[in-house]
């Protein structure tokens, strides 16, 4: 062998130890469960949020004796916010990593290629974010899902306008995502239900720079509703390019997503005064723990926190809960003890049911929330509301 | 000839058993997108590497590969495997219009074209909701649990790609495209039918950019515009993946897939989970802190990687072999 053939073996067999060593570093005394969040790319931030949730409700459960006297290990994988890495990620976890469950899930799109994995491999995958509906509609028993569907966000906002506004006509704005495509289309449905006009359904692709020649088209359909599903930044400039162009619907609706954010207060100023937006949760729902959840994340990580981390806050408490009751740490188990499952956390009651076409589908109600004097305040259900809706909306140069 | 290939018929071997020596079903997904990667880099350089036209619309042939499979299963209920077949035409087709309309430019001209061909089919994908289902993405479930025998279609793609480079290099047609390469005038004025040799190698290049859309397709079992018309993800990618290995070789894309797949894995999982292992059984120091801001920066420093790689290597690693050699020596 040449002096170069022999460092190149060198590197290579070096590389190959790296690789051996991680599996018999780990302790044996603790269940490990793999967690799949985007930590890097253009979603980081959710997942850094759902990424410090899962950690925070990891240290209460340690700290409160683990699982059956074994602390949980968390193996955390990035998916990058991509379908490939993200399968990626899910094998190395269960077959490298052996973990006999995974949680996590962000992106729909990711979340749905990686459920097709955990099927095909049978471990259990608890999703607590990606919300498109077919991830629960396959008939896969080893998915189970705590967030609400996308088709259902705007539940709480249906019974808002049937008994309150009672609007004529709609315009749907939407980005072109997985996210934005699913929630909009099944937005069109509700509102065929409701008997609303549809003046103008439009999809944009994300990250926009200037969105006025089609706020100009929308202005001129002068509908009673315009709801637009949008991240943080075009939210933003969806309401600031609004304001500027003076569209007075009766309300303008935001579908989750980029509405409920402190950002979205921060980036459009005034511009997001008396916006509604359709939420999942937020920290006065009457469950127990959400207020304490909040005050803990501020607490230890000095920022905010919001829904996505409630999911994960919880989701980390159904696997904790199903891996107690399980009658051994390995996958059917594990699957059995969820199927199983009745919990009360912070995001809210969790129990996987079949209805519609869903299987093994959390079933939650959400709300509405409007943003009053730069706060996100709950304005309907009327029962939960913290402060009753500004209702109708003063138009823009009234104010 | 033997021993002037001794290295490729053992990397050959390697590959063939391969599936059986390792177990892990985690590292034979990966070398599956190895060997997805040798195709279409080798679909590239043949475009590129030695016909001069370089294209940033990978990912237009490779998506319309993608979709015929998937669009095949999710409409008309057809195995997306018939996709294969299928995939590799598709794309031509798309490639005819389009060099018909763009090899008249030249240059940075050409490649603006293919980087608007790629854009304009994944908007075409995403808008289309009625018949690509959009941004949702389409969803088959994958016929083998195993990894084995997708395993071996990637590797029978990646041979059989390789063997083309290789007929096509020794053949006249290889020197037709050479000729382009080098002086499109000159060899326009010794009776080459440039643009129709260009359509050749573009046909080419799509032909096997498809199919490997296609296997991705049933291999992977979800797509979505995003995935696979990526042009970060696909069209960079490809070019990466061929400058890094080596631009004009045949073993070139060979090699460049293997470290872009292996080295960004290797930064994205920390050295397969290595690092954390290794700083757990160390402990304290300075460790901790590198393992941490690999794993948090790993984009980044899997760019820094590539960026050293370019600088240094300007052939790419088969390309400036000799030299690597050399300075391994002398260190």
């Amino acid at each position: 062998m040449t002096g170069f053939g022999k460092k190149l073996a060198l590197i290579l067999g070096s590389l190959l130890l790296l690789g051996a060593g991680a599996g018999a570093a780990l302790a044996a005394d603790s269940i490990k469960v793999g967690v799949v969040l985007p930590l890097t790319g253009s979603q980081a931030k959710f997942g850094e949020i759902e990424k410090n949730s899962f950690m925070l409700a990891l240290e209460e459960i340690n700290a409160a004796g683990g699982v059956n006297g074994k602390k949980i290990e968390l193996v955390m994988e990035d998916d990058t916010g991509k379908p490939d890495v993200g399968r990626s990620a899910i094998e190395k976890l269960i077959t490298q990593d052996q973990v006999s469950v995974v949680t996590g899930g962000y992106s729909s799109s990711v979340t749905f290629a990686m459920a097709a994995v955990a099927q095909q491999r049978k471990v259990p995958f608890v999703v607590v974010t990606g919300s498109d509906d077919k991830i629960t509609e396959q008939k896969w028993n080893y998915v189970f899902r705590i967030n609400p569907p996308a088709s259902e966000y705007p539940k709480a906002l249906g019974s808002f306008l049937t008994e309150v506004v009672k609007p004529q006509s709609v315009v749907i704005l939407y980005e072109n995502t997985n996210f934005g495509q699913s929630s909009s289309k099944a937005f069109v449905k509700d509102c065929e239900d409701m008997g609303l006009k549809i003046l103008m359904k439009e999809g944009y692709e994300a990250g926009a720079v200037d969105f006025k020649p089609l706020l100009t088209k929308v202005k001129a359909a002068n509908p009673d509703l315009i709801y637009m599903v949008s991240y943080v930044m075009d939210a933003s400039l969806l309401m600031r390019q609004a304001k500027e162009l003076d569209i007075n619907p009766k309300l303008f609706v935001g579908g989750g997503a980029g509405f409920t954010l402190p950002e979205f207060v921060k980036n459009a100023g005034p511009a997001a005064e008396f916006v509604f937006s359709a939420t999942l949760w937020t920290e006065t729902v009457p469950f127990p723990g959400a207020r304490e959840y909040v005050k803990k994340y501020a607490d230890k990580f000095k920022e905010e926190t919001e829904y996505h981390g409630a999911e994960a806050y919880a989701g980390m408490y159904v696997v904790a809960d199903a891996l107690k009751r399980a009658k051994a740490v390995e996958p059917d188990a594990v699957r059995e003890a969820l199927a199983a499952t009745d919990l009360m956390t912070a995001f809210g009651p969790v129990k996987f049911i079949s209805y519609d076409k869903k299987t093994q589908q959390n079933s939650l109600p959400t709300y509405l929330v409007q943003w009053q004097k730069g706060e996100l305040e709950t304005v309907w259900p009327k029962e939960l509301a913290t402060k009753p809706a500004v209702y109708p909306v003063p138009k823009w140069s009234e104010r | 000839m033997l021993r002037e290939r001794g290295w490729e018929l053992s990397l050959l071997a390697v590959l063939l058993v391969f599936p059986l020596a390792v177990q892990d079903a985690y590292f034979r997904h990966l070398m599956i997108l190895v060997l997805l990667w040798v195709t279409i880099g080798t679909g590239w350089n043949l475009l590129a590497g030695y016909t001069g036209q370089v294209s940033f619309g990978t990912a237009a042939f490779f998506g319309v590969g993608a979709y015929t499979a998937g669009l095949l299963a999710h409409h008309l209920e057809i195995s997306a495997w018939w996709g294969l077949l299928l995939g590799g035409p598709l794309a031509v087709l798309v490639g005819f219009p389009f060099g018909w309309i763009s090899f008249p430019l030249r240059g940075a001209y050409f490649a603006l074209g293919s980087l608007a061909l790629g854009e304009i089919m994944r908007l075409l994908a995403t808008v289309w909701e009625s018949l690509t289902e959009g941004m949702v993405g389409i969803l088959i479930m994958q016929t083998f649990v195993s990894k084995v025998p997708y395993y071996y279609l990637a590797l029978g793609l990646a041979l059989a790609s390789i063997l083309v480079m290789e007929l096509v290099t020794r053949s006249r047609l290889g020197y037709y495209f050479v000729s382009i390469r080098e002086d499109q005038d000159a060899a326009a004025s010794i009776g080459i039918d440039t643009t129709r040799y260009k359509m050749v190698s573009l046909s080419l290049h799509a032909f096997l950019t498809g199919t490997a859309g296609a296997l991705y397709m049933n291999y992977m079992g979800f797509i979505d515009p995003q995935v696979v018309f990526s042009l970060s993800d696909i069209s960079i990618m490809a070019i990466l993946v061929v400058i890094v290995g080596g631009v004009g070789t045949i073993m070139g894309p060979v090699v460049g897939a293997f470290v872009m797949v292996a080295v960004q894995e290797i930064f994205r999982s920390g050295g397969f989970g290595g690092l954390k292992a290794l700083t757990q059984a160390v402990g304290g120091g300075f460790l901790p802190v590198l393992t941490k801001y690999i794993t948090q920066a790993h984009v980044l420093a899997f760019g820094v990687l590539v960026v050293v790689v370019i600088m240094t290597l300007p052939n790419g690693i088969v390309g400036d072999w000799s030299r690597i050699k050399r300075a391994l020596r002398r260190g």
